[in-house]
């Protein structure tokens, strides 16, 4: 009897959820609505172990936003942007890029991470949805297909030029001692051009120590490569594992040079090494120290913002990603009213156009290749000066 | 509701049903995420790298599909009947710590062999479906499957002694049933379901690395069940359908939403200790269902 009803709730939850899968929507081929606002999304990692990067990011697109509707919006509408969170994993990004996706956006800032991109970025490539990535520097992310381009230059291009400079203050440099992530894609991704960059000059490492994402104590590796007596160390690690290890490597005594890749590139990591932070060496894709009128410009709303603070690396990235995409929808409209068009043909033309521009950003003037890649004329080299109080500090520009 | 947030929560039943199969036997098994990122290699592996499971590049045949899962399926099956004989040994907490040790084993081992890609994994894994639709009645009728194997499992002998082993083992094995081959049954069809289901998950994902096996889903896993109920199937399945789709559906209130999530996990256990689906709710429920049939029958 009991087996008999059983079966029938089972085959009734299972009709539910039939039911339900009827109801996936598809907002393709709906024409393209434009009273509320011109819809264009962000999917960001704000929370998650990449949350520090994606509130970075936030305040980004949120100025970018303010200055794109502050100046007529997109021939008049407003810029209406979607900001949905990706967790720090690939099932949130993929939900979150999905469900912005049905929403009708334009266009999609993010995810944050290059691994969550791998994940969600074939989604928008398969719907036909541009997306501008504002900090994913994995080789291989332009190639996922037409729809899929950057802003954030990949580390092949800047991390050696850290290795540089380093080799510039300390010419006489021989140990070098490499740190990375083993379970996190970007770590990985870094620390092989890293390793590269160094044999290149003449710097085999004498240690790789491999760590993991989620830890806290590195004492083991920090001595196995203490031992090796090295002059130089490389990390490629995110900020919270990343500031922890700079923060024990002095701590257990280590006073060389160290280098830090990407993972890093951000004011969080203050709090997290306080005054081991200083003297730090990163390689940078922005500098505020770079003298342009949209760099001025972005300077003083971050400061508005802020309160006389100095902006990060990702949050210039992202202003920059939906300055692009804010650009290309201007000129696009001009040409052809957004207004009641069809939404998949116009996300086709807005990609064309964003991939036809050259844009005055605060990174400097950027274009894509025809893959999506982003072209930047500038790279930056800083240090990290720490105040007195090992609280706060900033990046100070290397020439 | 959104096909694609669909086939994450039945992904999830599935797991959860995964979970449940060791449970069902009074095993807490947590190798479950273990074997569902061993069948998701088996699936990314082949369809990127051999070009009769690869197709266009794009798209695959979903013959492919099928022979990914069986052996995927088979694959973790295996590692599960040859570890199983030693590790069902332990009981209660150490057989869970065991298998958490035995994820974390499988994990450090894909982020290392030189096929898997590191901790980047695979990517660019090819469609067999062309819209998440596909996925979902594709997956549909797998949960189908395994729950009416599940239901079966009330009828027949294997059944019965897999839930006298949960009740009293001491008592099971008095009256001539073999325990441990019971038990390694149990752990071994946990495997083969977790292995098909990641080897299905792959394709969804489109990319696949060693964080899809992790401690943190091992728990995720475990709160399916606690959630939905351990006693029978549709506790598991509901738990993964509803603990999958409840971030996704609380994105509404904003930053909050994570916080009511961990309410909804503390709270569930709290005032359902048994979890939401036990046999008397049931009963109920069928009661209420039948009485709703008759009730139009009035003049």
């Amino acid at each position: 009897m009991i087996l008999g009803r059983l079966q029938r709730v089972g085959t009734g939850l299972l009709t539910l959820t039939l039911l339900l899968a009827g109801c996936g929507s598809d907002a393709g081929n709906q024409p393209l609505e434009v009273g509320g606002g011109v819809p264009v999304g962000a999917v960001l990692a704000l929370t998650g172990n990449a949350n520090v990067y994606g509130q970075d990011q936030k305040i980004g697109l949120e100025l970018a936003l303010q200055h794109r509707n502050g100046g007529g919006g997109i021939n008049g509408h407003p810029l209406k942007l979607a900001l949905e969170d990706s967790g720090s994993d690939e099932p949130g990004a993929n939900a979150a890029f999905t469900l912005q996706i049905n929403r009708g956006v334009l266009a999609l800032v993010g995810p944050t991470l290059s691994q969550q991109a791998f994940s969600a970025d074939p989604i928008a490539q398969r719907r036909g949805v541009p997306v501008v990535a504002p900090s994913n520097t994995a080789t291989g992310i332009p190639e996922i297909g037409f729809f899929i381009s950057r802003v954030s230059a990949q580390s092949s291009v800047i991390a050696p030029l850290a290795i540089a400079q380093a080799l510039k203050i300390q010419p006489g440099l021989k140990r070098a001692a490499v740190f990375y992530a083993q379970d996190d894609a970007y770590s990985t991704a870094e620390t092989t051009i890293f390793q590269k960059a160094l044999k290149e000059r003449g710097l085999d490492p004498v240690t790789v120590q491999r760590t993991q994402l989620n830890d806290q104590d590195f004492q083991n590796q920090i001595s196995a490569a203490l031992r090796e007596t090295p002059d130089l160390i490389v990390l490629s690690l995110q900020a919270v594992d990343g500031g922890n290890l700079i923060r024990q490597l002095r701590e257990l005594g280590y006073r060389g040079l160290i280098v830090a890749g990407n993972g890093m590139n951000t004011p969080n990591i203050y709090p997290i090494c306080q005054k081991y932070c200083d003297g730090l060496l990163i390689a940078q894709a922005y500098s505020p120290e770079l003298d342009t009128p949209a760099n001025a410009a972005f300077l003083k709303a971050f400061k508005a913002a802020k309160g006389g603070a100095i902006p990060p690396q990702l949050t210039a990235q992202a202003y920059t990603a939906l300055q692009v995409i804010g650009e290309a929808l201007v000129r696009l409209d001009k040409r052809q009213p957004l207004a009641g068009a069809n939404l998949a043909a116009a996300r086709k033309q807005l990609m064309q156009e964003i991939l036809a521009g050259t844009y005055a950003t605060p990174l400097g003037e950027i274009r894509f290749t025809p893959e999506g890649e982003v072209i930047q004329s500038q790279f930056f080299v800083a240090q990290v000066r720490m105040d007195p109080g090992g609280r706060s500090g900033r990046f100070a520009l290397l020439k | 509701m959104d096909a694609a947030l669909l086939e994450q929560m039945l992904l999830g039943a599935l797991l959860a049903l995964s979970v449940f199969l060791p449970l069902r036997c009074g095993q807490l098994s947590l190798a479950t995420p273990g074997f569902y990122a061993v069948g998701g290699y088996v699936a990314a592996l082949l369809s990127t790298d051999v070009p009769a499971f690869a197709g266009s590049g794009a798209t695959s045949p979903l013959a492919a599909l099928l022979a990914e899962m069986v052996l995927g399926g088979s694959l973790a099956g295996l590692i599960a009947l040859a570890i199983g004989g030693p590790v069902l040994r332990l009981r209660g907490i150490y057989l869970a710590i065991a298998t958490i040790a035995l994820v974390e084993i499988l994990r450090v081992l894909n982020l290392n062999l030189p096929f898997t890609g590191g901790a980047m994994g695979i990517f660019g894994i090819p469609q067999p479906f062309e819209h998440a639709g596909g996925y979902v009645l594709f997956t549909l009728g797998l949960l189908a499957v395994a729950c009416w194997l599940c239901q079966r499992l009330e009828a027949v002998r294997l059944g019965r002694a897999m839930a006298a082993i949960r009740d009293d083992e001491l008592a099971a094995a008095s009256v001539g049933i073999d325990t441990p081959r019971t038990k390694l049954i149990a752990f071994v069809a946990s495997a083969v379901l977790a292995g098909v289901t990641g080897a299905l998950a792959a394709h969804f994902f489109n990319s696949w690395n060693a964080r899809a096996g992790s401690f943190d889903a091992s728990i995720t896993t475990l709160a399916f069940v606690v959630f939905g109920g351990s006693r029978f199937w549709p506790g598991p399945v509901l738990g993964g359908l509803v603990l999958t789709a409840l971030p996704e559906l609380l994105r509404p209130v904003g930053d909050l939403r994570l916080i009511l999530f961990g309410a909804v996990i503390l709270l569930g256990p709290l005032f359902f200790p048994q979890g939401l689906v036990t046999a008397e709710r049931l009963r109920g429920l069928a009661a209420l269902l039948g009485r709703v049939r008759q009730a139009p029958q009035a003049p």
